[in-house]
Order: structure tokens, then C-alpha cells, then sequence
């Protein structure tokens, strides 16, 4: 299956920006299950420079740095990517027991294990807490396959949680999201990653975006025209493992990651500096993902 | 000359100077019993490395060295070294303290430090490029990941940057003690921005000057050839094929070793830059400088590496350059220490050192570390909770604002408190042994006193090794039983002396790299702009202070005058004063009872740092600009400023009972260093831009200074005792009164006056002269091409000024039969406006005025 992805990232500043230094986030990632044919960024105004690069995490940043005065910034990624034919086929009640994991990662002496283990660690905007163990806990039962407990915990997430896009900014804290139970995919991919790591299980967020064409008898999936967020774990002897609390489901041919990220922090779309700008600039930002008809 | 009353040291160095008479003893040096001390044997033997030394003191004996210790208190001020500078508004200045006795260490002691240095340099350089690079000793188990991933100085960002040559770890600094058994011990390494360098030079230069002898004869090996390796490693790190431009970023004025900073830059021959005199643009890194962008190649880093770029790194940071880290991966400018290097200060790799280095270079280190556990691993932790109260607990990152305690100091609950915080954050903590800090002698109260000490070592990459600084910064503790040891609470500072055992043997050590020095030179130093406008703001500061003094010191006379002068006078003048100094509504709006007895409001336009336009508050504006200059300004101007800062505390204690007798005296030494300083401005300083700009700024402020006088005293029509008694403040504050009296032989009177005042370009105080002073420095500045021969903007106001003036009528100006002399009126405003549009126009186009800066960041969906 091959996607064309098309990300327009708008700003409208009330005051001229004489220049800024940028670092975008918006290169679809080769994975496992994806590889990206081709890129093409456009910005206006022109930049000075720009600079693609890999990131710490293996993800594509996209650097540049603009020179010339301006009020409206437009960044435009095109991006083809192929998705492995095949969904994933998991059998969620075989593989490692979550006790077993647990004890895995903590004796398991190999390069992916201790590179996992990052992953467990709190990070700029996920802090452990009480509250995500406490939420955490009843999906997780030593004996219990890691996997299926993983699944529990996300279909937990999308029956309990209220997707409202009125109730978050990027700013609400996990604690916010977990009292009100509400959010959207970023605060359920954020909470998912903090329950996972209460649980000692190394997890990953992951952003990108998801093909909202609905299937023939099948519901349109939320998240539609816009960028998207889930999760993977760490799975002993498996790899990681992306679910999606938003839609609860595996990640699969239709989710096409851009990065993965300790959270929102290592992955944000678009960051950078500005030099005047005025007060609060408008940003308008569209997503759209069409099916490419293999040749 | 004016005479220091108080000299702005600590509390505590003053107590040592200010010597109670205490029976002069001659200085032997005693250890004490059940204290470990370095210069002596267990047995209270002198070790035969200090012989030499104590000897010569014990013969020079305590008055010479107390003697010798003021003389060097003189030379570090002069020099203006400091710590911790501007503690608030204005607040005093800390001078650095230098204890006169060296810390001894022998040659072929320093020969094995020296060796297990050089190793832990090497091992610290290869962890640096294995943590941003393939990570293997995480992977394969020798650190654990959370040691690594949990530290914030652990910079993601950073991944995969690497320096050309054969060293990441470019300055590597290490604290130590010495332990019983006479081997040195490491307590941590300083490897993000390694201060004292600068200051030990500094120790040095006051050491050789004030025991030449001394020094001379005890074959001290010399420090210098550290520096030019330093110099030449930084030259060779630079990407650029011409002469590189290399500076040193500082984070400002306000750092406690901001001093440091200054010296070195100056002493490696570096600008000064901060953040806001440099910009990223096209790819490349340049410093803004009066003749344009220059481009860097090199930087020398005094600001932490997360600070150094706000796109990517904290962007919170205002000490940074946007978009820094991207030239950098590009390659196209190198920074030392990189950044990201601020990781190897954890002290949780100090726990695995051993490990690491026999993984890297196949043994354990000769230097050991400090026992450091850590709350990370199961069984340290245990540990830990059970000895608590024996351990130092320390954050694994040091940025975090948290302090290391000790756990025998703290109460039942707070080490109830300390240990859930230790359980809850246990990636964040160490715990390490306290060890015994070793006792050198210090010269205190007359005598030579126990202290214990520490000393911290500078090693610098070169090309294939590392430099070892022989000795270094030795700090030590404020008496014989201080447990800390820091220069933030004040700790004296001693220079460290690594010598040959026999004073006699020559040593030839160490003076092959200097005749290695191949020519290098890097390209004629440019300004960077700031400085430039500190100057300026400088010489307009220095000028409106002096003016103000003048002008005070008139009124007083006047008003404590032999001849009693008129309640219309009195207000005019004491009106004057509000105008002038900017510190209005004051006397304009005062009552008759305040106009009666003016001393509270006279007082607070002397004396209240916080009144803006008061003498203190631009007195204080002037030293800022002064301190940010500072690399321009000469040895004799820095001895000027200090007694500047001496005249102002001095003023403050005369001040204190309020306005006594004589006034006028209490101001005089102000004004005589003021004119010291400007006097050495125009006597030494070169006649560069800088000193263009200087003058520019003392010209447009003096020439402000006349207009507002001569409005105050001159435009209101008086009688004829009123009009001589303004007359005479006229005269007096602009020094022309003894002119006017000769000239006065023929003709008198208030056209005389103003005429010498105004348009006699003869008399270097005259506003005429002024503006020709103007037309002549605007022409030495670089300029623009102007089409059609079309006057530059700045030109064309000064032109009208000075035309204006120049075809004044005085007799017309003078004459009117109305209360105010509406001709003059309106010729000094539009005077003064022009001579302000000057100003604007000139900052405009010279200095970097920089706009908001903010940060970028897209919200994650869209709304639909």
C-alpha cells in the first residue's frame, strides 16, 4: 500500500518577523513496517538554508532558517510512503508474561535491552505518578501475557477517555487528562506511554498520521485530516510494539509514523525561534492522506 | 589623590588587615594534632618540599608578609579581579582574595598527579565520545542506561557531534585532596565550562610581583606555556584555512566569574562576546561588529551548554545564539568545550569508573575517585540509608539548584525527608565519604594558621595528548576548622607552586612548547557593537555625573555663601539641580518649606541609587557600562574606577548623618576621579572607534548639560542681584569664572558670560565646542555611501545645530520685556531637540537594538 501525504503547516503573525531558526518534525521515518519513497518540503517565504539530518531517535529533522522579513510562514511536506502490505497478526495471549518481562529487562545484559531501558524513564512531559499506577494496575497481572495486558490498557484508555478536542492544549498536564477523562490522541498517547512506564515497560510515543478513508461497513476513524499519536512498547524478544489508544487498536497499515519520541517534547512538528511576530500568531494546519496506486 | 576609606572586601579580609596589635611572633608554622595536614609530617616535621619556602618566610617575617599580602590585596584590585561582581543594585563588587602563602608540590610528586591526569583526561575524552556516539558502554552493560539517560546534562540534541582532531574534551579541570597516604584523590571533575584558569594566572602574575625573590629562587615551573596550548589547540580546531576569528562567550557582567572572563580573553588576545553580539545567519556564526558581520570559527564557551541555543536546547535560555547547534553540526564553527559536554560531570560515573576504564583503555585508573554511591543501584541505596548521616548526598546533575548536604547535619525529620526524596528520585542522587580535607599553612592574624585545602587542576587537548597546568587554583577553607570549601562562601584563593626539591637545581622543564609556537596569529580584533555602545554610554554617564557634581558643588557654595542670596534665586538654583540631573518634579514642584531646607531632596539627588538621574544611580550606570567594556580599558582606568567605587562608598558613609558642614567637600573626591578618568581617556586610550564613540557620548552629553543649564539659570529675567548671584553658578559650573574675570576687565555682565559659555570655541567647555567636537569624530565613522552628495541624517542635524547657534545674536537674545526670554527659550529647546535626534540616529545605525524574540511551537491537531 503506498500513501501520499500532504502537511501544510500555516502561521499568520500580527507583526513582521524579520527571521527564525526552525526545526521541523514532519519527514515521514523508515520503520519496520514503512519506507518513504520520497519528501519534498516547499516553504515560503524562501529559506536560507535548510538541512535534513537523523535525529537521536533515527527520525528525520528538517532544519532551516529564513532570513527575509515576513507575516506568513507556510511550510508544505509532501511525503510518498509505502506500508507493508500485511497488518500485523498478532496473537495477543502467547508471548512473554508481564512478570517475566519485568525480569527480562531487568537482567537481560543486550544492547536493546539497555537502549529500551531509556524508555522507562520519566521525560520533559511525562512525570511517573501515583495516579498513572494506580490507573495502570488493573490491566497488568504477573502471569498475564505483556501483550494482552498492553491491549487491555488501550482499550481501557479509548472506553473510559472522551476524545474532545475543545477540553486540551499542548500544555495540559497528564494529571488534567486523567481527572477529567478527556483529551485527545496526543494526551492518550501521552497517558498510555505514562501508564506503561509506572508499569516498569519501556514506552515510546509516536507521532504521524492515519489514513481516515473509512472501510467498506467499518466506522470512519477519529483523527481525520489531521496529524496523529499512539504508542509502542518494548516487547522482549519481539521489538516494539504500536497500539492506539484513540482508536483502540494495533497500529497498522493505515498508521504511518513521522517520529518516535520519549513524548510530545522530542517530536513537536514544528519548533523554533522568531524574531518579532507580535502577539499571538495564527497557525492553520491541514493534513491530507490519499491512497497511491502501487505501479 | 583620594583617599581610600574603606576598600570593598569582605567583612572577613578586612578583620585579617586591620591587624589587632598582636606581639609579632616569628611565623614558624605548626601543624595541630589530629588534623591532617600537607605541609608537615605525622610527626610535625616540615615536609622538605616546604622548607624552602616557610624558611624565607619565617626570615622575612610578619610585617614584610602582612606587608606583602596589602600590596598584593592593591594588585588584584587594580586589577580589578573579582568575584561575584554586582550583587544587586550597585551593590559592592567582592575582591578576589589571595592568601600570600603558596600550596607547595614537589616535582616528582607532580610528576605521578601529573601521569594519572593525563590518563583521566584521556578516559574522561573517550567517554565523551562514546556517550554521543555509539554508546557502547551503555549497551554492553559497563554504565547502566538510567546513569546516562536520567542526567540532564545528557543533551539528545547533541548526538553524533564530534570536534576535528583527536579530542572531544577540549578543557578538563579536576578537584582534589590529598589523602594520608600522600596520593591524591579526585572529588569531581569539572568538564562543561571549567572555571579558575584565568584567576590562577592572575595568582601567579600577583605571586612572581610580590615575591620576586622568592619565586624566583624556588624554581617554580611556569604556568604560561598552559595558555599558548590552549591558544594553539583552539587555533587548531578552526574550520576556516585563513587566520580564524575566535572569541569567548560569556554570559555577561552579572557571572561571579565574570573577571575570568575578561582576563582571559584579553591575555589569549580573543573578543569578548556575549549572546546578543552574535547571530547565526546563512549557515554561519558571526559576530556583529561596528564594521559589519565577521565571521567565528572558534568559540570558547563560558555558558552552559544548555543554555547555548534556544531553538534546540532550553528555550527559556537568553544566553544563547538561535540556531547555534546547526552550525555547528554543519561543521562550520567548533565549540570548547562541545556542547553536550556538561554529561561527564555526573558523579554517578565516578561509581564505574574503575569499569570504564579498563573497558577503554584496558586498566584501572592511577587517580582515584572519591567513594561514590548511588541511590540508583539496590544495594548502594541500602547503603546509603543506613549510613546517612556519614555521607555527603549530592544531586547527579548540578544545574538543578540543589545543593549537596551533609547527612550529620540534618535533624531526625529532615533525614526522613531526605531519604523518600532519595527512594522517590533515585537516579538523581549520589552519596559519597566525606574525606579529611588536608591542612596548609595561611597567613592569619600575624601568624601562620592550619587551613584545610583543596585544589582544583586544568588540563587542556593537544594534539595527541594533554596539557597539565603545573599546579593550580588552591582554595581553602575560611579557618582552621571549615568543613566547606567554596568560592561562592567566600574562600581565600592561594597560587600552587610545583617546585624542584633543591631551590638551586635549574629546572628545565616545560619551556620546549613556547619555542614551538608557530606563527598563528589571529586576525586585528574587531568590537564587537555592544561593546562599542558601552563606551558610549560610558562616556555619557562618566560626563552627566561630573556635570551634576559641578553643579551641586555650586549650589552649596552659593547657598552656604558668605553673601546670603534671594528666596528667587534659591529656587532657581535649586531648580536647576531637578532639571539638569533629570530627577524632576523635585525642586520644581517643592514647597516653600523644602525650598527653605532642601537637605532631604539634595540628599536623595546625591545619594539614592534608586532615583534615576541621582549621582549614585548614574554613577552606577557608568561602572556597568565600565564592566562591560572592560577589555578596552587600560590597568590605569581600572585603578581610576576602583577609586571611583572607593569615592562612592566613602561619600555614602559622609552622607550618612546628612548634609553637615561643608557639603561641597564630600563631593570633591568624585569629581577628581571623574576628571582622572576622563583625563586617561584621552591620555591612553587608542584612538580607535571605541574611543570615537566615547567621546561622542561625553560630547552630546556635556553639550546637553550646557543647554539645560544655561535654560535653567539664564532664560527667567531677574533683577540685577538675582541675575549675578545665577550668573556666578553659571560661571562656576562651567569652570569659566577666572576667564570672565580677566576678560571682565573690559566688558562684564551676562553677554560675557553666555558668550564664553555658548560660542567661544577657545574654551573646551563651551557648547560651540562641543558641536565642532561632534562634526569631527561623525567623520572618522564608517559610513555609508550617500548618493548625490546628500548630507547622512545624523550630518544634518548636527549641521542645523551648530548654524543655529553660530547665528545667534546675543544682545537679541538677552533682550525682552517679558518674565521669560522667549528667543533664547526656543533656541536652546530646538537645540537640545536636535542634539537628541543626534542621538537617536546614532544609536539607530551603530548599535544592535534587538527585537522580541519568542518561541515557535505548533499545536498538535487541528481544529476542525
Amino acid at each position: 500500500m503506498r500513501f501520499r501525504i500532504k502537511h501544510v503547516t500555516q502561521y499568520n503573525y500580527a507583526a513582521r518577523v524579520t527571521r527564525c531558526y526552525n526545526l521541523a518534525n514532519v519527514i515521514p521515518r523508515d520503520t519496520a513496517r514503512q519506507h518513504c519513497l520520497s519528501n519534498r518540503i516547499t516553504l515560503s517565504p524562501l529559506p536560507a538554508t535548510t538541512h535534513k539530518r537523523s535525529d537521536y531517535f533515527g527520525n528525520k529533522a528538517f532544519h532551516f532558517e529564513i532570513q527575509k522579513p515576513h507575516t506568513e510562514l507556510v511550510i508544505t511536506a509532501v511525503s510518498e510512503v509505502q506500508m507493508s502490505n500485511k497488518d500485523h497478526e498478532l496473537n495477543l495471549d502467547l508471548g512473554i508474561s508481564y512478570k517475566e518481562a519485568l525480569e527480562y529487562l531487568r537482567t537481560t545484559n543486550r544492547p536493546d535491552v539497555m537502549e529500551a531501558r531509556e524508555f522507562v524513564l520519566s521525560s520533559p512531559m511525562i512525570e511517573p505518578s501515583d495516579a498513572l499506577t494506580e490507573y495502570a494496575r488493573p490491566s497488568f497481572a504477573g502471569n498475564r501475557s505483556l501483550k494482552s495486558c498492553v491491549a487491555d490498557l488501550t482499550s481501557r484508555i479509548f472506553k473510559e477517555f472522551k476524545y474532545d478536542p475543545q477540553f486540551s492544549t499542548i500544555a495540559t498536564p497528564l494529571a488534567d487528562v486523567l481527572l477529567h477523562k478527556k483529551g485527545v490522541c496526543q494526551d492518550f498517547a501521552h497517558l498510555e506511554v505514562g501508564c506503561l512506564r509506572a508499569m516498569g515497560i519501556p514506552a515510546k510515543y509516536v507521532s504521524g498520521y492515519i489514513e481516515t478513508l473509512p472501510k467498506p461497513g467499518q466506522p470512519k476513524l477519529v483523527g481525520a485530516d489531521a496529524t496523529h499519536a499512539w504508542i509502542a512498547f518494548f516487547c522482549p524478544e519481539e521489538g516494539w510494539v504500536e497500539f492506539d489508544p484513540t482508536n483502540d487498536s494495533l497500529a497498522g497499515s493505515q498508521h504511518i509514523v513521522t517520529a518516535f519520541g520519549r513524548d510530545y517534547f522530542d517530536v513537536t512538528p514544528l519548533r523554533g525561534v522568531i524574531f518579532g511576530g507580535g502577539v499571538s500568531p495564527a497557525l492553520r494546519v491541514s493534513v491530507d492522506v490519499s491512497r497511491v496506486v502501487d505501479a | 589623590m583620594p583617599a581610600p576609606v574603606t576598600s570593598p572586601e569582605p567583612a572577613q579580609a578586612q578583620a585579617q588587615s586591620q591587624t589587632q596589635v598582636v606581639p609579632l611572633q616569628p611565623l614558624e608554622y605548626k601543624s595541630r594534632s589530629g588534623l591532617l595536614d600537607d605541609a608537615c609530617t605525622a610527626d610535625g616535621r616540615v615536609k622538605p618540599e616546604w622548607e624552602y619556602v616557610l624558611g624565607s618566610l619565617r626570615d622575612l617575617g610578619a610585617d614584610v608578609l602582612q606587608e606583602r599580602e596589602q600590596k598584593a590585596r592593591r594588585i588584584l584590585r587594580d586589577d580589578g579581579a573579582t568575584f561575584n561582581i554586582y550583587s544587586g543594585e550597585g551593590g559592592p563588587s567582592s575582591t578576589w582574595e589571595l592568601d600570600p602563602v603558596p600550596y607547595i608540590i614537589g616535582s616528582e610528586d607532580w610528576a605521578r598527579i601529573e601521569q594519572g591526569l593525563l590518563e583521566r583526561s584521556e578516559l574522561f575524552n573517550l567517554m565523551l565520545r562514546d556517550l554521543y556516539g555509539p554508546r557502547t558502554l551503555v549497551r554492553h552493560g559497563l554504565l547502566p542506561p538510567e546513569a546516562l539517560f536520567s542526567h540532564g546534562g545528557f543533551l539528545r540534541a547533541c548526538q553524533g557531534i564530534q570536534l576535528p582532531g583527536e579530542h572531544e574534551l577540549i578543557m578538563h579541570a579536576v578537584d582534589m585532596v590529598r589523602r594520608a597516604d600522600g596520593s591524591m584523590c579526585v572529588l569531581s571533575d569539572r568538564t562543561q565550562a571549567p572555571s579558575g584558569a584565568g584567576y590562577v594566572l592572575e595568582n601567579r602574575t600577583v605571586m612572581s610581583r610580590v615575591f620576586p625573590s622568592l619565586y624566583r629562587d624556588s624554581h617554580v615551573h611556569r604556568i604560561a606555556s598552559f595558555y599558548q596550548r590552549l591558544r594553539l589547540k583552539l587555533i587548531s580546531l578552526s574550520p576556516a584555512d585563513e587566520p580564524p576569528l575566535i572569541v569567548l562567550l560569556t554570559p555577561g557582567g552579572h557571572n561571579e566569574t565574570y573577571f575570568e572572563h575578561t582576563y582571559l580573553a584579553s591575555y589569549l588576545g580573543f573578543p569578548l562576546v556575549q549572546a546578543g553580539d552574535l547571530i547565526v545567519r546563512n549557515g554561519f556564526l558571526w559576530m556583529k561588529s561596528m564594521d559589519g558581520l565577521k565571521r567565528v570559527d572558534v568559540m570558547l564557551r563560558r555558558v552552559d551548554d544548555t543554555y547555548c541555543d534556544p531553538v534546540e536546547l532550553r528555550s527559556d535560555s537568553r544566553l544563547g545564539v538561535p540556531g547555534l547547534l546547526e552550525v555547528v553540526r554543519a561543521g562550520r564553527v567548533v565549540v570548547a568545550n562541545p556542547l553536550g559536554s556538561g554529561v561527564l560531570e555526573n558523579p554517578v560515573l565516578l561509581k564505574y569508573l574503575p569499569q570504564i576504564s579498563k573497558s577503554l583503555l584496558g586498566r584501572e585508573p592511577r587517580l582515584h575517585s572519591v567513594k561514590t554511591y548511588w541511590c540508583g543501584d539496590d544495594e548502594d541505596l541500602k547503603f546509603i540509608t543506613a549510613n546517612i548521616r556519614e555521607l555527603i548526598v549530592k544531586p547527579a546533575y548540578r544545574s538543578t539548584g540543589i545543593t549537596s548536604v551533609w547527612g550529620g547535619d540534618l535533624s531526625d525529620t529532615q533525614i526522613t525527608q531526605l531519604l523518600a526524596t532519595l527512594h522517590s528520585k533515585r537516579y538523581q542522587y549520589v552519596a559519597q565519604v566525606r574525606l579529611e580535607k588536608p591542612h596548609i599553612p595561611a597567613f592569619a592574624r600575624g601568624t601562620l594558621e592550619p587551613r584545610p585545602s583543596l585544589l582544583r587542576t586544568f588540563s587542556v587537548a593537544t594534539d595527541s595528548s594533554y596539557k597539565i597546568l603545573p599546579g593550580g587554583l588552591t582554595r581553602i577553607g575560611v579557618d582552621t576548622n571549615s568543613k566547606v570549601i567554596s568560592m561562592q562562601s567566600g574562600c581565600p584563593s592561594k597560587d600552587t607552586w610545583v617546585t624542584a626539591t633543591e631551590p638551586e637545581r635549574s629546572s628545565s622543564v616545560d619551556s620546549a612548547p613556547d619555542s614551538t609556537r608557530h606563527s598563528a596569529e589571529t586576525p586585528l580584533l574587531s568590537l564587537p557593537s555592544r561593546v562599542v555602545e558601552n563606551l558610549y554610554w560610558m562616556g555619557r554617564y562618566a560626563e552627566r555625573a561630573e556635570a551634576s557634581l559641578r553643579l551641586l558643588r555650586t549650589v552649596f557654595v552659593l547657598l552656604h555663601g558668605e553673601e546670603p542670596i534671594t528666596p528667587t534665586a534659591r529656587k532657581i538654583l535649586l531648580q536647576t539641580i531637578s532639571d539638569t540631573t533629570m530627577t524632576l518634579p523635585g525642586f520644581a514642584a517643592a514647597s516653600k518649606q523644602v525650598l527653605a531646607d532642601p537637605d532631604k531632596e539634595l540628599l536623595r539627588i546625591i545619594g539614592d541609587g534608586s532615583l534615576a538621574g541621582s549621582v549614585k544611580s548614574t554613577l552606577n550606570r557608568m561602572l556597568s557600562a565600565a564592566d562591560e567594556s572592560k577589555e578596552l580599558l587600560s590597568t590605569d582606568t581600572m585603578r581610576v574606577i576602583n577609586d571611583l567605587r572607593d569615592a562612592m562608598v566613602a561619600l555614602d558613609l559622609a552622607l550618612a548623618s546628612g548634609l553637615t558642614s561643608a557639603p561641597e567637600e564630600a563631593l570633591d573626591p568624585l569629581v577628581t576621579a571623574l576628571t582622572a578618568l576622563s583625563g586617561l581617556m584621552h591620555e591612553s586610550m587608542i584612538r580607535g572607534i571605541g574611543w570615537c564613540f566615547m567621546e561622542l557620548g561625553k560630547r552630546i552629553e556635556r553639550a546637553l548639560q550646557i543647554i539645560s543649564t544655561v535654560r535653567c539659570l539664564v532664560t527667567p529675567v531677574t533683577d540685577d542681584v538675582d541675575q549675578s548671584t545665577l550668573l556666578t553658578a553659571l560661571l562656576v559650573s562651567m569652570e569659566v569664572l577666572i576667564t570672565y574675570r580677566r576678560r571682565g576687565r573690559q566688558r562684564q555682565g551676562i553677554e560675557l558670560g553666555l558668550e564664553l559659555v555658548l560660542l567661544d570655541n577657545s574654551n573646551p567647555r563651551s557648547l560651540l565646542f562641543q558641536l565642532q567636537q561632534l562634526q569631527h569624530h561623525l567623520a572618522a565613522l564608517p559610513k555609508a555611501e550617500l548618493k548625490h552628495g546628500e548630507l547622512a541624517e545624523e550630518d544634518r542635524a548636527l549641521l542645523e545645530a551648530m548654524t543655529s547657534l553660530r547665528l545667534s545674536r546675543l544682545p537679541q537674545l538677552l533682550d525682552c520685556d517679558t518674565p521669560v526670554r522667549e528667543d533664547m527659550e526656543q533656541l536652546l529647546l530646538r537645540l537640545e531637540s536636535l542634539l537628541e535626534e543626534f542621538n537617536r540616529i546614532i544609536s539607530d545605525k551603530h548599535f544592535d537594538h534587538r527585537t522580541d524574540v519568542q518561541q515557535q511551537v505548533t499545536s498538535f491537531w487541528s481544529e476542525q
